[in-house]
């Protein structure tokens, strides 16, 4: 979820209403915001915008004109789509960027004067677009130039690494195209946007009418006319990604923005050298925005209300949509810096927003139905009872833990284990394929507790099995520990003797070998011939490798075995 | 037996004298100061029956210490044994920081990091211990680069890991500089990876006090009133209780602690919360840990390209790394469902769905993956369902960061179900599980639901806190797994309540490996 910082002045100057900051909270719920922070000091507010699927809201503009429509009962107009009579100047895109970074759009911007407040701003907007809904620069990133020096038309191709050149930002001499990758910050981070299929590197490259480059996308711009600065007034804007529709959505959230900061927008005619879903030629910025129909009847069903249709008109529009309401069904076209109405539940969510969450009945689901356990639940429960009675301790683990306390300590280097392949830590990579590491690390932890120590745990435990689905299974277990000077078998064999006993089930012991155990003092647990678990005594090895200096006997035993119920 | 009169100023005391003491202070009396490991050759006691009555007699002021050797002595740790196979992490550092710079590559934290799969704070104590010495520095951009050719540090620290593998051998007798290299990488709170582990011994001996003197020479003179420790069934049976009389206790003792059978405190929470939903009409729903991304996000309608699904928000498994093929219809109509919309009557995300990528097998990241489960199994309608899943997520540990943590969440189904009963039936999650009807809705985004609900109450302890997110699950996510109701999901944010009621505040000590901890936490009722 991103997080923006501004001064609170600048939203109370795009609303046009300087807010009590106790009623900035309420207002924040229509852009499903929440401050984080205010600092009356600075004056910044810190704000959390939940909706990730609203990138228009994730900058001052975004979160002020959601409060402000609703105030102003309908949305100020945003006419950067309407036609122009005089010819566009164009962006020509060159063959072979499907293969990469297929699509551009881009904007011209007069009369916004940029303050450092500003400014800040506008960096601010770029990144988090480019960052959380471009997914680093991936999908989408944004490019910004004074707009004076660049000579149209502007050309968008792939560029020959070993003749293009220019000096980066943050640079002072020209660098080659694999140069910038390879030693500029910028380059090494967002490298890996650029590599293809079989791993081929790719060199796009925004150049203008005298072959002046305005920047290497999404890497850097040109220190030349790529660096905007205070006091700027007249912006050239463009976004370069992966995916069409959300490089024209970003587009139009920018385009919004400048409009609301009182600057022109001036279109820009983008030519494909191949059809786009949106045409070979496309005017930008593009709406593609469509209808939705959204019947009354559904709105009542889903908010359980009785809403006319004109209620439900009207809370829409107060929410930035335009509506037309027709034979009890509205249509309903989002606004241009919107792009996230898939289904009419997602206006209807619109209408109970603009409402107000607080303002709606609650009533209780009213059917009947029956509570109850899982079948795994109520046999756990059940063990966990008797081994508390018994004396023991409840132990409650993490399920991820190490390779190295799962088998290395336990002296069963070969053994599987479900293993994580984006390991973060050593420490958490593997999913416990038993319970026992997780008492013994326990053990270990605490030599200086009073003993003697018994100790169980009862939870669940992943396995291989080639039969299932996943490959894996996911089981019950139940493991106890006894760690005192005179532990032994025979005193761990009671109480597993008593747990069968009291779940009346009969059990057989027989011996068998195991590597963390000690030979002779090892039995595996039967039920029915069919293998359940194990008894015994830990061997002084796997002790020593856990540096524990206190003999231990254990047991675990599989719950889902288990003929109960 | 007869007791004796005494008219000594020591009679109490001296007639709760316990066997053990007597036989301690007896041997006192012949020689003292006598070494702790003597008194217990001397005594045929054993070290614990002789520590025990040593404490005691110093209670009384009977004896006292009269010198204290503390030796040390040095030993590997597991760590320390994995270094001597295959050298220490200073030397893993130092050659790669070596290798970096031969290759004119910059070698950052992070690189390192991802390098050796270790933490930052695994490896900032040896990267101190190298900038110390002056074998690495960090530049512009925290970037790690060798100053020496060879670093002096890590052939030490070898020699010294060589050398104890051999066994534990004395700290004291040591020269400084060995020293100083073991005080550095030793094992203490907050560095467990280090390769050595120091252990004090220490040697006390013991003489009589002015007072214990008078004791020991009444015990030796005299001898002891021996009345008897334990009521047994023979004292009962010959009647012999009549004559004889029970040495009293000192009951100002503190009694010898219980090791007691106790619920886990975080247990005994979730329990209370289990009971609480099966007593609101929850049926408890179970599902697997490793789970493939089609019911883990897939059918929850959050499309492939979604940032929370990429490696640093996910736990991908090694292998397996796929599951076996979807079953159908399933497959099918979620595919279609991301790509169009399909009969859903949504426009759908519109990306080529990826029937590969689907069958990618992770942890478990989030309870509703057990709900999506649930409502391809034909649930019941209406029906109501809870689970308590254990869930994992890619973040670094820290205090308010679990590697894996249990995610409280669940789904109601029927025909009567709208807004206004989500609404309502957060209330009274409100009214149950944080005893209050004070609750603030606002609106919220979950990929799958919509509308959706997070709700804030207060809590007649905590104040204003986030309990829980719901809502509506979106047509995308029930039509195609079957259900044509309408169907609440809901999440509750539990481990803030369950920290406040345990006194924690350190998310990681729920999941505590520290007995004590565990042992003294109060049970919540």
């Amino acid at each position: 979820m991103p997080t923006i910082d501004f001064p609170k002045q600048d939203l109370d100057t795009l609303i046009g209403w300087t807010f009590p900051i106790e009623e900035l909270d309420k207002w924040l719920l229509l852009a499903k915001g929440e401050i984080k922070n205010y600092d009356p000091e600075t004056d910044i507010l810190k704000v959390e915008l939940q909706d990730t699927n609203r990138p228009d809201l994730w900058c001052t503009e975004g979160i002020a004109r959601q409060i402000r429509v609703k105030r102003d009962k309908e949305l100020r107009p945003y006419l950067f789509f309407k036609s122009r009579e005089k010819p566009l100047d164009q962006i020509n895109v060159g063959n072979g960027l499907d293969l990469i970074r297929p699509y551009i759009g881009g904007f011209k911007t007069r009369g916004y004067m940029l303050s450092d407040q500003e400014l800040a701003q506008l960096i601010q907007t770029q990144e988090k677009l480019a960052d959380v809904f471009g997914r680093k620069r991936k999908s989408v990133s944004i490019g910004i130039y004074r707009l004076d020096p660049i000579q149209f038309p502007i050309t968008y191709a792939i560029a020959d690494p070993n003749i293009a050149q220019f000096t980066p930002l943050g640079f002072d001499k020209p660098m080659t195209l694999p140069e910038i990758l390879e030693c500029h910050p910028k380059g090494i981070e967002y490298k890996s946007t650029l590599i293809g299929q079989s791993n081929k590197q790719h060199y796009p490259l925004l150049t203008d009418a005298e072959g002046t480059v305005l920047s290497f996308p999404p890497i850097i711009n040109s220190r030349e006319i790529g660096e905007v600065q205070v006091g700027d007034k007249n912006l050239f804007v463009e976004v370069t990604g992966t995916d069409l529709r959300m490089v024209l959505h970003t587009i139009n959230i920018l385009a919004a923005n400048f409009t609301d900061r009182e600057s022109t927008i001036e279109p820009l005619k983008v030519l494909y050298p191949t059809q786009t879903e949106f045409g070979e030629s496309i005017r930008v910025p593009y709406d593609f925005r469509s209808e939705i129909e959204v019947p009354q009847e559904k709105i009542n069903a889903i908010l359980g209300d009785s809403l006319t249709l004109n209620e439900g008109k009207q809370a829409l529009v107060e929410y930035g949509h335009q509506v037309k309401s027709r034979a009890k069904t509205l249509y309903v076209k989002q606004p241009p810096y919107r792009d996230d109405l898939m289904h009419p539940v997602d206006a209807i969510e619109d209408i109970a927003i603009s409402t107000g969450y607080n303002t709606f009945r609650t009533t209780l689901p009213s059917e009947f139905t029956v509570g109850s356990l899982s079948q795994s639940e109520i046999i756990s429960d059940k063990v966990r009872e008797l081994m508390i009675g018994f004396g023991f301790q409840e132990i409650l683990s993490n399920i991820l833990a190490s390779q190295d306390d799962l088998a290395i300590r336990m002296n069963l280097p070969d053994t599987a284990i479900i293993e994580v392949d984006n390991v973060m830590s050593l420490t958490y990579n593997c999913v416990r394929q038993w319970i026992i590491p997780s008492l013994l690390r326990v053990e270990s932890s605490s030599s200086h507790s009073f003993y003697p120590h018994c100790l169980f745990e009862a939870g669940e435990i992943v396995q291989p099995d080639q039969k299932t689905e996943s490959g894996t299974r996911t089981l019950n277990a139940l493991s106890a520990l006894l760690a005192h000077p005179n532990a032994n078998f025979s005193e761990m064999h009671s109480y597993v003797d008593l747990l069968f006993y009291t779940l009346g089930l009969s059990y057989e012991i027989e011996p068998t070998t195991h590597p963390s155990f000690i030979d002779g003092r090892i039995g595996q647990l039967t039920l029915n011939h069919t293998p359940c678990g194990l008894l015994g005594e830990l061997h002084p090895q796997v002790l020593d490798n856990w540096q524990i200096t206190m003999p231990c006997t254990v047991f675990e035993l599989c719950l889902d075995t288990l003929p109960i119920g | 037996m007869i007791p004796e009169e005494s008219s000594s100023l020591e009679e109490h005391h001296f007639s709760s004298l316990h066997p053990l003491e007597v036989a301690i202070l007896r041997d006192l009396h012949k020689q003292s100061p006598t070494s702790e490991a003597d008194l217990a050759s001397h005594t045929g006691l054993d070290s614990a029956q002789v520590s025990m009555s040593i404490g005691w007699l110093q209670a009384k002021q009977y004896i006292m210490i009269t010198s204290e050797v503390v030796t040390k002595i040095v030993s590997l740790t597991s760590t320390g044994i994995r270094f001597s196979k295959k050298g220490s992490l200073i030397k893993q550092i130092f050659t790669e920081a070596t290798k970096a710079k031969e290759q004119g590559l910059p070698l950052t934290m992070k690189r390192l990091q991802e390098i050796l799969s270790l933490q930052a704070s695994d490896l900032s104590g040896p990267i101190g211990a190298l900038k110390k010495e002056g074998s690495i520095q960090i530049g512009p951009g925290g970037v790690l680069e060798p100053t020496k050719s060879t670093s002096d540090l890590t052939s030490a620290l070898h020699m010294l890991i060589e050398n104890i593998s051999h066994g534990s051998s004395s700290y004291d007798t040591r020269p400084n500089t060995e020293r100083k290299i073991i005080d550095t990488f030793s094992q203490r709170r907050g560095r467990s990876q280090e390769p050595f582990r120091i252990d004090e011994h220490i040697m006390r001996s013991f003489a009589l006090t002015e007072r214990g003197q008078a004791v020991a020479a009444n015990v030796v003179t005299v001898g002891v009133k021996e009345g008897y420790a334990q009521l047994t069934p023979e004292l009962l049976k010959d009647g012999s209780w009549r004559t004889h009389t029970p040495r009293p206790y000192n009951i100002a003792l503190r009694p010898p602690r219980i090791a007691a059978g106790k619920k886990h405190p975080y247990r005994t929470f979730l329990d209370k919360v289990k009971t609480t939903l099966v007593s609101m009409g929850f049926e408890e729903m179970r599902g697997p840990i490793v789970e493939n991304e089609f019911w883990n996000m897939d059918t929850l309608y959050m499309p492939q390209f979604h940032p929370a699904r990429d490696i640093h928000d996910v736990y991908f498994v090694k292998s397996p790394a796929y599951s076996t093929a979807i079953p159908e219809p399933y497959i099918s109509q979620v595919a279609q469902t991301h790509r169009d919309g399909w009969t859903t009557g949504s426009r759908g995300w519109g990306y080529p769905f990826d029937e590969q990528r689907t069958r990618r097998l992770v942890l478990r990241s989030q309870g509703t993956a057990v709900s999506s489960r649930t409502l391809a199994s034909q649930p019941k309608i209406p029906g109501k369902y809870f689970s308590i899943a254990r869930c994992f997520r890619y973040d670094q540990i820290d205090a308010t960061h679990a590697t894996d943590f249990f995610q409280t969440e669940g789904i109601v189904l029927g025909n009567t179900i709208n807004f206004q009963t989500l609404l309502g039936l957060l209330l009274l999650f409100a009214k149950e599980l944080a005893q209050t009807t004070k609750v603030k809705f606002a609106p919220a985004y979950f990929p799958f639901t919509e509308p959706s609900v997070e709700l804030h109450v207060e809590h007649p302890k905590l104040g204003w806190m986030e309990l829980g997110g719901a809502g509506l699950l979106r047509p995308e996510v029930t039509h195609p797994l079957g259900i044509k109701v309408p169907v609440i999901a809901w999440g509750l944010g539990l481990d803030r309540m369950a920290m406040i009621a345990l006194g924690i505040h350190d998310i990681r000590d729920l999941f505590t490996a520290n007995l004590d901890l565990i042992r003294q936490q109060p049970t919540p009722l």
